[in-house]
């Protein structure tokens, strides 16, 4: 019963996937169904964030567009759905950790060629980080639509406290600042090592110095990821960090006495601190990454691209032309509070908050995970690996050389 | 003669629309999925069906070298073997207590232990991760009232399967309840009377009485609980994801892992097949052990 959800769905999705692999090889682009309307996919409350721009542009080009909202939750999901039956939307918003995959199965059409030609889209007008996440095996999937990237999330009047007037801005100053904030007393701590994030550990390697594959090899066990995972580890054991996800809402963590008053998240939480942790704006601050021997964060955020087997293809590509304009990024992230992955876009009135700003300098230290189609696994594999060395103390050269081996086999596959 | 095939063929008219669905709905994908479970079939593989490699029992082999699968193995029948038995004994047990009387508080009584069955599995769960949150869910606040030092009802690996269970078990009752409740009502009064006559006792009437006549639900019931609790997939899923340290994973949640998150659907039909024997087995010792009892009586 429970798990009927489930098995209808692999059902329904390999079903599809043999009726209709035989008929997708069908579509074909001709205009005369130019005047169908198409169809944009977009993950989130599409009524609330994109319909205005839409209805612009059909006011522009006559082109009627039909917008499906689909949760994140189901989102993937979905595309596998579309992937397997070869039937789905027109143009798509697509996670940048979803190109990958999505590319492979041949799911998405190669712009490549319309990257090329369009001035307004060439990779040079996007942080290096975002254009990279629409790339597959050297050639363009998609085009980088909105930008986020992790900063330091601090309580400058807790910090000022235990003596820091500004915000770490070294490994060793944030181990320093997090000791000496863990011990107010019980149940506090100083930074949040996240057990539950897939990129927090690469992340902290990264800025290490290390290389997270070389050639198509794996290189998880290298010297400076696993010093790296040892620091983090150090938080850890000595109380600086709490061990695991202590399921505590915004308000509680970082609020009041604010238990763990430094961490690491993405823009999504600005909004959260600010309608739900009850602080001034005083109260807390952002900040670029502390620097280990660089400062890299997790590039990520959302891409636009247009299905393989749309029917539609050159109307697609106008959509994705024109809400991949300057002014429909703008308009977006005013109606979404996404940022703008055009580094032009950067220069308008509505992004110059010192809050905002720390996330734009941030941005130009931010890279994606590696564009394999097997990251997301790696990723979960990662996070059970972490919970060993958090939990039991599990030797960390050893979990890595196991994992780097675990890994290098998904990809070789 | 015309009459007669006619006759014949109109029962088949009716169920063929259910045979239709049953069809193309659960057969064929059941097959389809069985070839798979011999690819090597992923993301990939689906737009492109020749980068599909036949890869014989390598999905099957790897599964039982698979330290995952195996603990999610573990796991599920430590969630069957506690599970059932409390979810039949304590049905079974609310159902003859509520069966008592037909008063309006034994009805609302039923009501209670009923409502848990028709809320959303999912919306139950959130509920419950409130309750079990490990710095201020209400059980934790409790244990603190009364000088306990907290319980990591689902960050600790060796409570977190109990949490589950309870939880789960909460949850089933009240189906099962109504099942019994149906029986114990259909059991002949006649009998009862006759019982008292010879002076036995509530208890004496329960044991050789009450139980006896409600064999088959207690087998229907023990059936579709044992299948049902081979597939928990729901709680760990909303709950705990699996973790921590895998000790909540289940078998169903491994193949939705491995199929709908890392897309190796070749992997996880294999998985699904070898949680499909599982259940096919138990079912199948259970209906021995029912024909067995049968018999000798």
């Amino acid at each position: 019963m429970k798990f009927k959800r489930v098995a209808s769905l692999l059902g329904a999705l390999l079903v599809g996937a043999f009726l209709l692999a035989g008929c997708g090889s069908n579509s074909s682009n001709n205009n005369s169904s130019s005047n169908k309307p198409l169809t944009f996919w977009y993950a989130g409350d599409g009524d609330a964030d994109v319909k205005p721009m839409i209805k612009q542009f059909t006011k522009k080009t006559g082109i009627k567009v039909k917008i499906q909202s689909i949760p994140w939750s189901q989102y993937n999901d979905k595309l596998l759905t579309a992937a397997s039956s070869k039937s789905g939307p027109d143009v798509l918003l697509i996670g940048t950790t979803q190109i990958a995959q999505f590319a492979s199965s041949n799911s998405l059409m190669d712009l490549s060629s319309t990257v090329k030609k369009d001035q307004n889209l060439a990779p040079s007008k996007y942080f290096s980080g975002s254009e990279k996440t629409t790339m597959y095996q050297g050639k363009y999937y998609a085009v980088p639509w909105y930008a986020e990237t992790r900063v330091l999330y601090y309580r400058t009047d807790v910090l000022k406290a235990a003596g820091y007037n500004q915000a770490p801005k070294t490994w060793n100053q944030l181990y320093d600042a997090a000791l000496k904030l863990s011990k107010r007393g019980k149940n506090m701590y100083g930074f949040n090592v996240d057990g539950s994030e897939p990129t927090f550990g690469f992340m902290f390697a990264r800025q290490n110095g290390a290389q997270l594959m070389k050639n198509g090899k794996t290189q998880f066990n290298s010297s400076q990821m696993v010093s790296a995972l040892n620091y983090l580890h150090k938080f850890i054991q000595n109380g600086a960090s709490p061990k695991q996800d202590l399921k505590l809402t915004i308000a509680q963590s970082f609020g009041k006495d604010a238990p763990i008053p430094m961490f690491i998240s993405g823009p999504w939480m600005m909004s959260s601190i600010k309608s739900d942790a009850g602080l001034k704006d005083s109260q807390w601050n952002v900040a670029e990454l502390p620097k280990g021997k660089n400062n890299t964060s997790v590039m990520g955020g959302g891409d636009l691209a247009v299905f393989q087997y749309s029917k539609n293809k050159t109307n697609a590509i106008k959509l994705l032309k024109f809400l991949s304009k300057k002014q429909s990024q703008l308009t977006y992230y005013k109606q979404s509070d996404s940022m703008p992955t055009l580094k032009a876009a950067w220069n308008d009135s509505s992004l110059q908050s010192s809050k905002i700003q720390v996330f734009r300098k941030q941005l130009n230290h931010s890279q994606p995970m590696p564009a394999v189609k097997s990251w997301d696994e790696i990723g979960q594999n990662y996070l059970d690996v972490w919970q060993k060395i958090a939990l039991q103390n599990a030797n960390v050269q050893k979990s890595m050389n196991e994992f780097n081996k675990q890994s290098q086999t998904l990809i070789d596959k | 003669m015309g009459k007669e095939k006619l006759k014949k063929y109109i029962p088949y008219t009716f169920i063929f629309p259910a045979l239709l669905l049953l069809l193309v709905f659960s057969l064929i994908p059941i097959l389809v999925a069985l070839v798979i479970s011999f690819t090597g079939l992923d993301i990939t593989g689906l737009g492109n069906w020749s980068t599909v490699k036949f890869t014989g029992l390598t999905n099957y082999i790897q599964l039982f070298n698979d330290p995952t699968f195996l603990q999610s193995i573990g796991n599920t029948i430590f969630y069957v073997v506690l599970g059932v038995p409390l979810v039949v004994f304590l049905s079974l047990t609310v159902a003859v207590m509520i069966n008592l009387s037909q008063n309006k508080f034994f009805k609302t009584m039923r009501l209670l232990f009923y409502t848990p069955s028709i809320t959303n599995t999912v919306a139950v769960a959130v509920v419950w991760s409130y309750i079990y949150n490990p710095s201020l869910g209400l059980l934790n606040e409790i244990l603190g009232k009364i000088g306990i030092a907290p319980i990591g009802w689902l960050t600790d690996p060796n409570v977190a399967k109990i949490s589950l269970i309870i939880l789960a078990v909460w949850k089933a009752i009240g189906l099962n309840m109504l099942i019994f409740l149906a029986a114990l009502q259909g059991i002949p009064r006649s009998l009862y009377e006759a019982a008292e006559l010879d002076g036995a006792n509530f208890w004496q009437q329960t044991l050789h009485i009450t139980i006896p006549s409600m064999r088959f639900s207690i087998f229907f019931v023990t059936v579709t609980t044992i299948i049902g609790w081979f597939q928990f997939f729901d709680e760990p899923f909303v709950m705990t994801k699996g973790g921590p340290l895998n000790s909540t994973n289940s078998m169903a949640l491994f193949v939705y892992q491995n199929g709908f998150q890392n897309s190796n659907f070749g992997y996880a039909a294999a998985g699904s097949f070898v949680m499909f024997a599982v259940i096919i087995i138990a079912t199948l010792i259970q209906f021995k052990l029912q024909r067995k009892q049968r018999g000798e009586e």
